[in-house]
């Protein structure tokens, strides 16, 4: 079985992050970067096909900068086959799916796993645009996953429940919290990373022109979120009068109860 | 394109969800400004008895797809059916709430259609033939604003709660057209075989108009119910925290922050919980944020309008008991 991984390198989910004084930009320089939480998820999910289903080989893509690098050396030291960096840095979620697209069109692989939304744009785009691009089925934010022959049934969270889906291999799945625990590399997957190499490639060498890279959304400007001014506290008294006076603040303030 | 505005409608059996009626009333602003109209689609069981709703709340036509080949969501069918409505009605904008549904669908549809998607907004308004929106990006931890314009439509899902639905005080007259879908072997790669509901009584944490967290302070399972009854006390959804899911007192779906549910309430009452960044991420654009914890440099005061610096199992329970005293009263 072919299995392949789409992974993204993003600023740690505790990095304060600012914005330059004028709104122009995300001031990331410096930044502490991880693999996304969600790929973590993934490429455990990987590892565990791959043990399962003998032969079988898994690649890695990442879409990105330098940065997008580290994602790959974590892959590969968590044992994957063989990794490939498509040199895209501002490439925007649109524009990393059509090259991670066109990578993976030449690879056919039984499986493509990826991470239900990268945690830095939060755009969700990427799994769907993808299956799209591949005509592949996929799955939003699998919270199980299980393989039987040519198809694998997995779950997924909805408002109030829970939905149980079918889909048919070859298919992108992107993966959910819960899915399973992602191993960390050991000692040696870590040495043997170190002789591993990265291969890169550009978005011409799998046939996406780069000028078509642009072209979605046009950013504006960035703003840190809005500071609140500091609210009102209620202290010192004993709960059941600091009930009463919060009950009016909220009936006869704030109005919403 | 044209410069109509057209609403996917989320429906549960005909009974149109709070957040449609919020992204209807986004787009009657929207079509004001581009000088379009504002058409609804709704797909799935019930969906003609929705179109009688969406008709009210602003739409001027309502594209109906029902029958065996749409009774149950699949991503590839929903993408075929609304692309071929994308095609024939030509809207500058398609909008939807942001809900497990549409994080299915709307980068798949996006695609399909060539539209740029901008997903969870919670701005978005239209001037001079150009969109513009404004997103939280990184759990929160910045804003972005971005626009559009030019001949791809804008797929845009909308953050429920943020933009508030108004219903026009007079509806004009609303058609209603029956889209023909056909089978196709190829949507059958992907299906849902089996939905799960947990029937509850309590609204949808995600759509819920006040919510009610509590932390891992609680303890246990039994431990955390005052923050239910404080919940039911207010109609309210309960939620947690990542720490309290991980102890095992309540289930994952009751999760709220940047690995759980992003909820933007009228009310969201946080007790004891101390507002670690990735729980914010899923709460932060909350219109009232109430703060009840025993630490009073706990960070999530940073943030709440309102706080009692106290201890949450006094507190909690004299709350709930002023709350009914409020209620029979
Ligand atoms: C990748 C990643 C993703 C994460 N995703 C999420 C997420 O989605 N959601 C989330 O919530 N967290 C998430 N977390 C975890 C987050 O960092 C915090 O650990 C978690 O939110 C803390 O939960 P808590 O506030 O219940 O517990 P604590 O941080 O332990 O806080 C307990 C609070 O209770 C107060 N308290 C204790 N006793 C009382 C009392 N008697 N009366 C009043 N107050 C009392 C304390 O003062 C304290 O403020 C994530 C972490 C990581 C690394």
């Amino acid at each position: 079985m072919k299995i392949a991984v789409c992974v993204k390198q993003v600023p740690s989910t505790t990095a304060v992050i600012r914005v330059a004084a004028d709104g122009s930009r995300l001031e990331l320089a410096g930044v502490e970067t991880v693999v996304g939480p969600y790929e973590e998820y993934a490429l455990e999910e990987a590892l565990k096909v791959r043990e399962k289903n003998a032969g079988s080989t898994i690649v890695v893509v990442a879409v990105g900068g330098e940065e997008a690098g580290k994602a790959l050396t974590h892959a590969y030291a968590l044992g994957v086959d063989r990794a490939v960096l498509i040199q895209a840095p501002d490439a925007d979620a649109a524009a990393a799916a059509a090259c991670a697209a066109g990578f993976l069109k030449a690879e056919k692989p039984d499986l493509v796993f990826c991470g239900r939304q990268a945690i830095d744009d939060d755009q969700w785009l990427f799994p769907g645009a993808l299956g799209e691009a591949l005509d592949l089925p996929h799955v939003t934010a699998a919270s199980t996953f299980e393989l039987a022959g040519a198809s694998a049934t997995c779950k997924r969270r909805i408002e109030g429940g829970e939905e149980v889906i079918e889909v048919k291999l070859p298919a992108v799945i992107s993966c959910e919290k819960g899915l399973n625990e992602p191993r960390v590399p050991t000692l040696k997957g870590r040495l043997n990373a170190k002789k591993m190499k990265v291969e890169t490639k550009s978005p011409a060498d799998v046939g996406v022109d780069a000028a078509k890279l642009a072209g979605g959304l046009k950013i504006e400007r960035y703003a840190p979120p809005p500071e609140k001014s500091p609210g009102k506290r209620i202290e010192g008294k004993a709960a059941a009068e600091a009930a009463a006076e919060l009950v009016k603040l909220l009936r006869e303030e704030a109005k919403v109860i | 394109m044209g410069n109509d505005i057209l609403v996917l409608a989320q429906h549960q059996d005909g009974a149109v969800k709070k957040p449609t009626l919020e992204c209807l009333s986004v787009a009657r602003a929207l079509a004001a400004a581009t000088g379009g109209k504002v058409l609804a689609a709704a797909l799935g069981p019930g969906a003609a008895k929705a179109a009688a709703d969406l008709g009210a709340w602003g739409a001027a036509s309502v594209l109906v797809g029902e029958g065996p080949a749409l009774a149950k969501y699949s991503s590839l069918r929903w993408t075929r059916v609304l692309a071929g409505a994308v095609a024939k009605q030509k809207p500058a904008a398609l909008l939807t709430s942001t809900s497990a549904l549409s994080r299915d669908l709307a980068g798949r549809l996006a695609a399909r259609i060539n539209g740029v998607l901008a997903s969870d907004c919670t701005k978005l308004s239209a001037a001079g033939g150009r969109f513009t929106l404004e997103r939280p990006i990184l759990a929160g931890r910045a804003l972005v604003t971005a626009s559009h314009g030019g001949d791809r439509p804008l797929v845009a899902t909308l953050r429920p709660n943020v933009f508030g639905a108004e219903k026009p005080a007079q509806a004009g007259a609303c058609a209603t057209e029956t889209l023909e879908v056909t089978e196709d072997a190829a949507d059958l790669r992907v299906v849902v075989k089996e939905v799960a509901t947990v029937k509850s009584e309590r609204p949808e944490l995600s759509e819920a108009a006040i919510v009610v967290s509590g932390g891992r302070s609680w303890g246990s399972a039994d431990g955390f119910k005052p923050v239910f009854d404080l919940a039911d006390a207010l109609g309210a959804a309960p939620g947690a925290s990542r720490a309290a899911v991980d102890a095992g007192y309540v289930p994952h779906s009751m999760q709220v922050g940047q690995t759980g549910k992003t909820v933007s309430p009228v009310l969201y009452i946080a007790c004891g919980i101390s507002g670690a960044i990735q729980h914010l991420a899923g709460m932060r654009t909350s219109k009232y944020i109430v703060a009840i914890n025993n630490d009073p440099n706990a960070p999530i005061f940073k943030l709440a309008d309102y706080g009692i610096v106290g201890d949450e199992f006094e507190v909690v329970p004299a709350l709930t008991a002023e709350i009914k005293k409020l209620k029979e009263g």
